[in-house]
């Protein structure tokens, strides 16, 4: 029994001499490692179009910086955003990240502490002289420097111009003439526009522009940014009220039981005359075999000369290890060089000022103009509403789609709801 | 010690006949201890990777966190069960979808299962390629049977919608994953589909467990197919039912993923059920807290639902 007791004794002291020795040993491996640095760099899944641009940039990045490495990890769009929430404020976040500008998306995590303020790399690499002005806004809202501009995409009613030459009819300049349009498509018997109901934010391009129509800019602002008046302003129903039209009279049919990806399927096909789509839809296009001559590109006629869009950025991780490397690839990826070999990949034009704006895809030459003629953006509420809030949002958009919310009801509601937390 | 009139011996306390309880007892606490370096491993797993999350999400459920490592929870007493019971707009829609779809699975698929069951449980050509065919779902993953599902449901394309048209049914057809009326039973005809044949392999195995020579004498007695089944089979397969509505209202009240793959939880949160609920809570609205409480209250449920279940079976095995 003794034997035994004194053979546990020095297995257990073998054991732990063994982890010490182990930890030492992992301890100098380490410490050997530490000339090779890995950059995480979280994306949304690429195009097959995008993807040989990424990895040329990356590669190039790697032979210029010997002992760096840029490992791309690529995700859906939720699954992204679920996955950098899951990851905030713990060391197993990315260097790098992309995700959308705004309060209710970067302006979450970045009030969560998980991007990296990158003032002193902006002195370092002169960012402040690179981006366009409206490019670097997007960056400064939240104060400080988080990030550096990735895109600025606009959004858009795309047409194709078969269908609207069958049904006798132009680009929309006005509402009243988008409603002529649709009208004159279903007399045809050409499904005016397809939306995706599953993923929810895809109806709401729709329900944003019709705000921005009835309410005006200054009335659609503070509604989206400060969620006040939704109960009170007339413009808020008859928004719903429009709504409920599209989805009764114009949208195909079913798109409530249909992801954004199967809805365009009807675009890229030819059975749905319009998709409201934004920058990015331009590659996406061309990948899935549709002439892009084919095609128009006009913006949503709300009637104050916003153009709807939104920002992109480029994140360091506040727990990156290696910042300094991070910064040196952002500097990369957004100098001319590789923005000139990226041109039109991710957006139509580039938030470089000194890229000009891309011409390998026809659609791509269209976006100058329309952001020149532009007098500012509007957002997508998905970025101006906080996450509950966004998820209220799509209930009650989605409700008076299917008729179970009245569209007097609806801003009542989501009032309602906003004032009870 | 003494001894009293029937001769058994008694303990210190002077009742007669409980020495043999009480050494009974002894013996079974000697057990006990001689099991426990056994039980230990397991134990501390247990407790580690399933009470201590069980309670800290209760715990949570009394605080307000957005789920940041680097923002502290807040104490907000009973401030997010007065928030789902009274202004959580969605919550009370999951509660109904999850006690319906409990419901419903004890009905339906049960039902299914034992007819199937008893169908392929005699001698017939054929009857292992039956079994195979109808256990097949049953071994895909829940998504891809959302995302076959979805493809059957898909409003233009979809295999039920052409199938209607082409039998000259175009009324019948319907946006299936669409329309907040029927969405919860389009899902729940997949969860047939997936969960029939595993419920329909447990009541196979059961009715081996059934004595023939019963069956037999039942039939010599003059009792026909039906009576046999209520009077021999049915009360033969009791220990099945109960395995079978145990596990079946523990998955049907855990059911998250085939209504994520194919509805989301909408239209308009029409197919939210309160597993998801919870999820979506803390995980897509990063509200912690009302996740918690929605989780407690499912947490409530599934224990007043199983627990005397499981205790009036268990205590029928000890007897």
């Amino acid at each position: 029994m003794r034997h035994t007791r004194s053979a546990v004794v020095a297995g257990i002291a073998v054991a732990a001499l063994a982890l010490v020795a182990g930890c030492s040993s992992s301890g100098g491996t380490a410490s050997s490692s530490t000339d090779k640095v890995d950059l995480k760099f979280w994306m949304l899944t690429l195009e097959p179009s995008q993807k040989p641009i990424m990895d040329k940039i990356i590669a190039d990045f790697e032979a210029a910086n010997p002992g760096v490495t840029v490992t791309l990890e690529e995700r859906a769009i939720d699954a992204h955003k679920e996955a950098l929430r899951q990851v905030a404020g713990t060391n197993a976040g990315p260097d790098i990240y992309r995700y959308w500008e705004g309060p209710g998306l970067s302006g979450e995590l970045i009030s969560a502490g998980t991007s990296l303020d990158l003032a002193s790399y902006y002195d370092k690499y002169k960012w402040n002289d690179r981006f366009t002005s409206a490019a670097l806004a997007g960056i400064t809202q939240y104060g400080g420097y988080n990030g550096v501009p990735f895109t600025l995409q606009g959004e858009a009613l795309y047409y194709n111009k078969t269908l609207f030459s069958q049904a006798g009819i132009t680009a929309p300049t006005t509402y009243d003439e988008l409603i002529k349009d649709a009208d004159a498509l279903v007399a045809k018997g050409i499904t005016p526009i397809e939306f995706g109901g599953t993923v929810n934010w895809h109806v709401m391009r729709l329900l944003d522009s019709l705000i921005e129509t009835t309410c005006g800019a200054a009335t659609a602002d503070t509604l989206n940014t400060t969620q006040k008046g939704w109960d009170t302003e007339p413009c808020v129903t008859q928004a719903f009220t429009e709504l409920k039209t599209w989805g009764d009279k114009y949208i195909n049919t079913g798109f409530m039981g249909m992801s954004d990806a199967d809805a365009q399927q009807l675009f890229y096909t030819g059975k749905a005359a319009m998709a409201l789509e934004g920058t990015w839809f331009d590659g996406m296009l061309t990948d899935n075999g549709v002439n892009p001559d084919d095609i128009g590109i006009v913006p949503f006629p709300t009637g104050t000369d916003r153009l709807y869009g939104f920002g992109e950025a480029l994140y360091i991780g506040k727990a990156s290890a290696h910042p300094d490397q991070a910064a040196a690839f952002l500097d990369y990826f957004t100098s001319e060089t590789a923005q000139k070999e990226a041109s039109g990949a991710w957006a139509a034009m580039s938030v470089n000022k000194d890229v000009a704006p891309a011409a390998t895809n026809p659609l791509d030459a269209l976006w100058p103009t329309i952001f020149s003629n532009a007098s500012g953006l509007y957002v997508n509420n998905d970025q101006n509403l906080s996450l509950d809030e966004t998820t209220e949002y799509w209930r009650i958009q989605n409700s008076v789609l299917t008729g179970d919310i009245a569209p007097a009801d609806a801003g009542a509601q989501f009032q309602k709801f906003v004032d009870s937390k | 010690m003494a001894i009293d009139m029937s001769g058994s011996r008694t303990v210190s306390d002077g009742r007669p006949g409980s020495a043999r309880p009480a050494r009974r007892q002894r013996r079974r606490r000697g057990q006990f201890v001689q099991a426990l370096p056994y039980l230990l491993p397991a134990g501390v797993l247990y407790v580690w990777f399933l009470a201590y999350p069980m309670l800290d999400a209760v715990r949570l459920s009394f605080y307000s966190w957005s789920g940041f490592r680097t923002q502290a929870p807040t104490f907000v007493g009973w401030g997010n069960y007065t928030r789902l019971f009274t202004a959580d707009p969605v919550f009370w829609t999951a509660f109904r979808n999850s006690v319906l779809w409990v419901g419903m699975s004890v009905l339906v698929p049960m039902t299914l299962s034992l007819v199937l069951a008893l169908a392929l449980n005699r001698r017939m050509f054929g009857r292992n390629l039956f079994r195979s065919v109808f256990y097949l779902p049953a071994v895909f993953a829940s998504i891809t049977v959302a995302a076959m599902w979805r493809w059957i449901y898909n409003p233009t394309v979809g295999t039920v919608n052409e199938v209607l048209s082409a039998a000259g049914l175009d009324s019948w057809t319907q946006q299936w994953l669409g329309n907040p009326r029927i969405a919860l039973y389009a899902v729940f005809v997949a969860a047939i589909w997936q969960g029939v044949g595993f419920n329909m392999v447990l009541f196979l195995a059961g009715l081996q467990q059934v004595p023939t020579e019963l069956v037999d004498a039942a039939r010599v007695d003059g009792a026909r197919g039906m009576q046999v089944f209520r009077h021999v089979t049915l009360p033969a397969l009791r220990p099945t039912f109960v395995v079978v509505i145990i596990l079946t209202i523990i998955n049907s009240l855990k059911v998250f993923d085939l209504i994520v793959g194919m509805t989301g939880g909408g239209p308009a949160q029409s197919t939210q059920v309160l597993a998801l609920w919870s999820w979506t809570q803390s995980f897509q609205n990063h509200n912690f807290g009302q996740g918690g409480a929605v989780a407690t209250v499912l947490l409530i449920i599934s224990m007043c639902l199983v627990v005397p279940y499981l205790a009036w079976a268990l205590r029928g095995e000890d007897r």
